[in-house]
């Protein structure tokens, strides 16, 4: 459904002083310097898949989704979805997607929900039969009802996210890209549109390109996971390989008496062991992750605590966030075989 | 007042970022002199005279006025906006006057806008427009008097317009009409000694003259000796009584969103 | 293919008239701003005449009808391609030009169909009254040829005014938000109120030849105007209306091409 080989965009940023002199100025003398948002990416994903597309902010995702999208045209290389190449028939690649970006709405900002559809049902040609019975089907999978008299603008984040994702399969497309559906919802509201993502796989074998920050999404959603960093795919392959690649991964999270400004791992465990880089504010607590091929949890423990006064510890599963975290903040290393991909 | 003054500096460098305005700004003006120019130079291609006034006296006032008008508008279109959007609620939290911190920025602005726009456009119309200075130097101090008078009348309204933002919603049109209203009865686009006898009746009742004809009409020598002095006192009369109108207006507009949450 | 646009663009229309009437109160103070605006102008231009009978041999009529020819064009605009004026900071900056493009239609199409300006009515409103005042004041017969000519004249002279606007908003493909520089083109506009012989010859020439704000008033009515010597130039009108929409449009698919593969 979707194939990319060797796909490529570098943007050429134009250096120049702010204000319209700087304006005129580069009109007749520019600087540029390329920025590589792209390199090299290859991926092929069936159809009906559902694929989590991830990686940190900035490592090229929504390039990627441009792309695919028709809204940029990638500098080399070739895409081509549903036998389409998006970027030279935009129109045509249009019909057979639907897409979700994140907070940017893709109704219609000042009239009612319901007739937003009423439009949408225009401009993708939706017969009126089928119009209906989607609809129908919408409106009760996503409790939609109460919604459809209100106009966007006066909608929840959570009640817009699900009349967005409404829309974007109103007209049974063969794709869906999904940027962060579920980014600031609630857990209820998350759980829904999950559910509402998975239905429509099933029903209508749509194939669906999820990129998300919330792993819980990847695991429910997705059989498979694409991870890119800095504009490179560094892993492609299914989540229980993955996890099975990383069983042998452990963390131990560890609270100390003294703030972790200062700390280093000791010196016994350094070569087996890493520190898992913060996300939140305790400056207490501490994550250390290990193979336990490599050393056993009990060594790690009992050498932690010879070294610092530890005050309670929990030990995690390797759960995928866990996983990629530490792909992010490591990168791969050769622990992971990249797969050749056709 | 120190915080003020600092709004005030703060808005100056603002205004200093958004070069691409500046120089649209720049260019709109000149197209426009351009415009009066040719248009009462046809005007004047077949006679000397306009209601005593010559070619250069009628160009002066047509410029100058023009000048003036640009002035004469405020911050309303920002109050508005806060009221518009709600965020009111949160600069009334805040430990300075809302309205005393946007009239210090404007004066920012203002001061900004006269050395960037005004004085080089000014001199330049000078320089190729054939306008004449004030004919006497006490002319001249007097029309900064009731100048400055002028944009202070024009300010407050502005401020009172946006006031009205609390139970309107297209702020866009409030804002054409008020400008129509301006140019129409301040004087701004022909001196009121050219309107018929009614017209200007009517306008002496209203605070529009005060904000551009007095003045320019000042300049220009239209209004001298005891006529200025009395359309000064006019606009002393219409900068008190617009100064404590937007006092109570606004108060009545806070208790809506203290009571009833905007 | 027409016909399909025709439709949606008929039922864009209908939920922006729908939401129009939500804010009635607005439709009638936005409606009547404008046309206050455009009263103040033609007030202007009345006072001035109340003074001398002639500009440079232009009656007041003439001048009137000018002016009126001026505000109907612009009201086509106005009403119906008011959102040129958003592309930049409405669309481009906060990344909503995207959803245009992710759609099978015509993303100008889309762009333009997403807002009808209540405003405008005002505009057009004026504008017709002041042509009809003018009108019988003009030394012509009106019979049917005049009006359809007159209509033509009018709609031809609105597009001018949209192509004018497309074009220099494209230009918020490469710089993010024109708006400035559309709004300072704009303004040449004014020269179009008054007749274009009193300008200094390269003001002229700008205005016929290079932007062409000329043939959005003054040559238009200069067509009905005897001996005014432009009789012929006038004709030109739909000609220049739709060779600046092809400018314009060929502009604006450069932008969007280029938008794609910068996508700033």
């Amino acid at each position: 459904m979707i194939v990319v080989k060797n796909l490529e965009k570098y943007y050429k940023i134009a250096k120049r002083d702010p204000g319209l002199r700087g304006a005129v100025k580069s009109l007749f003398h520019r600087k540029y310097e390329t920025k590589k948002a792209v390199k090299r990416i290859s991926m092929h994903i069936e159809s009906g898949e559902m694929v989590g597309y991830i990686g940190a902010n900035g490592a090229g995702k929504s390039t990627t989704i441009k792309m695919l999208t028709g809204i940029l045209t990638p500098t080399s290389g070739e895409v081509k979805v549903n036998g389409i190449i998006p970027y030279e028939n935009r129109k045509q690649n249009a019909s057979h997607i639907g897409a979700v970006f994140g907070q940017r709405t893709q109704l219609f900002w000042d009239i009612p929900v319901r007739e937003s559809y009423e439009l949408l049902k225009h401009i993708y040609e939706i017969p009126q039969k089928q119009y209906e019975e989607t609809l129908a089907e919408f409106v009760e999978v996503l409790h939609l009802e109460p919604l459809l008299g209100i106009p966007v603008r006066q909608l929840s984040l959570g009640q817009k996210m699900r009349c967005e994702l409404a829309a974007a399969f109103l007209h049974r497309p063969k794709v869906v890209y999904l940027d962060e559906p579920t980014i600031g919802l609630d857990v209820a509201v998350k759980v829904r549109i999950r559910n509402f993502i998975k239905q429509m796989n099933a029903r209508y074998g749509t194939t669906v390109l999820l990129t998300t920050h919330d792993m819980q999404d990847i695991e429910e959603i997705c059989h498979r996971i694409i991870i890119i960093d800095d504009g490179s795919v560094i892993y492609d392959g299914s989540i229980q390989d993955i996890k099975a690649q990383f069983g042998d991964k452990r963390v131990i999270q560890f609270e100390l008496e003294h703030s972790i400004d200062h700390f280093v791992l000791p010196e016994e465990i350094r070569s087996a062991a890493v520190v898992i880089p913060k996300t939140d504010e305790d400056h207490h607590v501490v994550s250390v992750s290990f193979s336990s091929k490599e050393i056993s949890g009990a060594e790690v423990i009992s050498c932690m605590m010879k070294h610092y006064p530890v005050l309670d510890l929990t030990i995690a599963d390797a759960k995928i966030e866990t996983i990629v975290e530490e792909i992010y903040s490591k990168g791969l290393k050769g622990r992971v075989q990249h797969e050749e991909i056709h | 007042m120190r915080k003020y003054i600092e709004f005030a500096r703060v808005q100056m460098q603002v205004h200093a970022a958004y070069s691409a305005w500046f120089w649209a700004n720049t260019f709109s003006v000149l197209l426009r002199m351009l415009v009066i120019y040719f248009f009462w130079k046809a005007v004047y291609s077949s006679r000397t005279e306009i209601e005593g006034l010559p070619f250069d006296s009628m160009i002066t006032y047509i410029i100058i006025a023009m000048f003036l008008q640009m002035f004469v508008s405020g911050v309303g279109r920002e109050l508005a906006h806060t009221i518009k959007d709600g965020n009111v609620a949160i600069e009334l939290m805040r430990p300075y006057h809302l309205i005393t911190r946007l009239i210090a920025m404007d004066i920012g602005d203002k001061i900004i806008h006269f050395i960037r726009g005004a004085l080089p456009l000014g001199i330049l119309a000078f320089i190729f427009m054939d306008i004449t200075l004030p004919t006497t130097w006490q002319g001249g101090l007097l029309f900064l008097l009731s100048a400055l008078m002028g944009i202070w009348i024009g300010t407050f309204f502005d401020l009172l317009i946006a006031i009205l933002a609390f139970w309107t919603i297209n702020l866009w049109g409030l804002e054409v009409m008020k400008e129509a209203v301006i140019s129409f009865f301040s004087g701004a686009l022909v001196p009121l000694i050219l309107f018929p006898e009614w017209f200007q009746t009517v306008s002496l009742f209203l605070p529009f003259q005060a904000m551009v004809y007095v003045p320019v009409a000042i300049y220009t020598g239209i209004l001298t000796g005891t006529e200025a002095w009395l359309a000064l006192g006019s606009q002393v009369f219409w900068a008190v009584l617009l100064f404590v109108l937007l006092r109570v207006l606004w108060s009545i507009a806070i208790k809506k969103v203290t009571i009833f949450g905007g | 293919m027409l016909t399909r646009y025709l439709k949606l663009y008929y039922l864009f229309c209908k939920q922006n008239l729908k939401v129009m009437m939500e804010y009635r109160m607005d439709f009638l103070l936005g409606v009547l701003s404008v046309m206050l605006q455009q009263f103040a102008g033609i007030f202007f231009v009345k006072i001035v005449f109340d003074h001398i009978h002639q500009l440079n041999g232009w009656t007041f009529y003439e001048i009137l009808f000018i002016y009126g020819i001026a505000a109907t064009g612009r009201s086509i605009h106005h009403i119906f391609f008011d959102n040129l004026w958003t592309l930049g900071w409405q669309y481009i900056r906060p990344g909503k030009f995207d959803r245009l493009l992710i759609r099978p239609i015509n993303p100008l199409f889309h762009f333009i169909a997403d807002r009808l300006q209540q405003d405008g009515f005002g505009q057009l409103f004026i504008g017709i009254i002041v042509i009809s005042t003018a009108m019988p004041h003009l030394d012509i017969s009106w019979g049917v040829l005049e009006f359809f000519i007159l209509i033509v004249m009018i709609i031809a002279s609105g597009f001018i005014f949209v192509a004018i606007n497309l074009f220099f908003a494209t230009l918020s493909f490469w710089m993010v938000d024109s708006l400035p520089i559309v709004w300072t083109i704009f303004n040449l506009s004014d020269f179009a109120r008054y007749p274009l012989t009193i300008y200094h010859k390269g003001i002229r020439h700008l205005l016929t030849w290079i932007i062409p704000y000329g043939f959005t008033a003054f040559y238009p009515a200069a067509y009905f105007i005897e001996g005014s010597g432009f009789q012929k130039l006038a004709l030109l009108t739909p000609v220049v209306a739709i060779v600046s929409c092809v400018v314009a449009y060929w502009f604006w698919n450069k932008g969007l091409k280029a938008f794609t593969s910068t996508g700033s």
